[in-house]
């Protein structure tokens, strides 16, 4: 049987990966999924812990999680189309301006 | 043992993939193993509706979405850049943060854990009796955010610009 603090290191080695890369790429469509990456490290954390204290509440906020991710991917996605008409690029660098 | 040993390790490389490759089509690639992977540790933690879910909603739905996104905008590959010295202090200050997180876990590894709780299950019917009686107002909540993420999706990308070009 594999001790839960082993899932739970695995996890923080990916949610730090993922700081990482939110910090360091510029492509925006990178740093998104690596929001969606340390979302998932969050996830299991989350699934681990649950699964130590015998009830279901980590696991239902799991579930909310990946509610929100999806809605969260179908508005940003949209967002990053709509920054992609107006300036024509995908780099953060690129948007630092308000104006349209 | 030897199964969660292939999945962390998948999880680290491809969390490593979807940071380092110069092409997004890459990163997208390396997330969608870190996904499946992610689903089989749920299952190793008798998450089966979760291991379920993670397959056919994120790396089903999300990443299909993020992938025809990198299509249709057709971004060219992101030079190699030079490691200059805001990277090497976030590099710094994010093994600092892991450090914070990392270290206590490995050290207390028996301590503060106790042993896994015998005889647990998620399954489909366990996690549907809770959703639909304690937390049935928060799961009719999500619906309407859902809702609402449809129809801001589609007034933000049927949108017309007017500015310069």
């Amino acid at each position: 049987m594999v001790p839960i603090s082993y899932y739970l290191t695995v996890a923080a080695i990916v949610f730090t990966i993922g700081a990482v890369g939110v910090m360091v790429r510029k492509n925006s469509i990178v740093v998104f999924m690596c929001i969606e990456l340390m979302l998932n490290a969050v996830n299991v954390s989350f699934v681990a812990l649950s699964r130590v204290h015998g009830n279901l509440q980590g696991q239902l906020a799991v579930f909310f999680v990946m509610v929100v991710a999806a809605a969260e991917a179908a508005v940003g996605l949209a967002i990053i189309i709509s920054v992609f008409r107006a300036i024509q690029s995908v780099e953060t660098t690129d948007s630092s301006e308000l104006k349209a | 043992m030897v199964l969660f040993a292939i999945f962390s390790v998948i999880l680290v490389v491809t969390a490593l993939g979807v940071v380092m490759a110069h092409n997004p089509i890459n990163s997208a690639l390396c997330l969608i193993t870190n996904m499946l992977c992610v689903a089989g540790v749920f299952a190793m933690l008798d998450a089966h509706f979760l291991a379920a879910v993670q397959v056919i909603v994120y790396a089903g739905a999300i990443m299909v979405l993020v992938l025809f996104v990198l299509m249709l905008l057709n971004v060219k590959l992101e030079s190699p850049k030079k490691r200059s010295m805001t990277f090497v202090f976030l590099c710094i200050a994010s093994g600092i943060l892991f450090l914070y997180f990392g270290v206590p876990l490995i050290n207390n590894t028996f301590k503060i854990f106790p042993d896994l709780y015998p005889s647990f299950s998620g399954t489909m019917e366990s996690i549907g009796k809770v959703l639909y009686t304690t937390y049935i107002f928060p799961f009719e909540a999500s619906s309407i955010l859902l809702m609402a993420a449809i129809a801001g999706a589609v007034m933000l990308a049927k949108r017309k610009v007017h500015g310069p070009h």
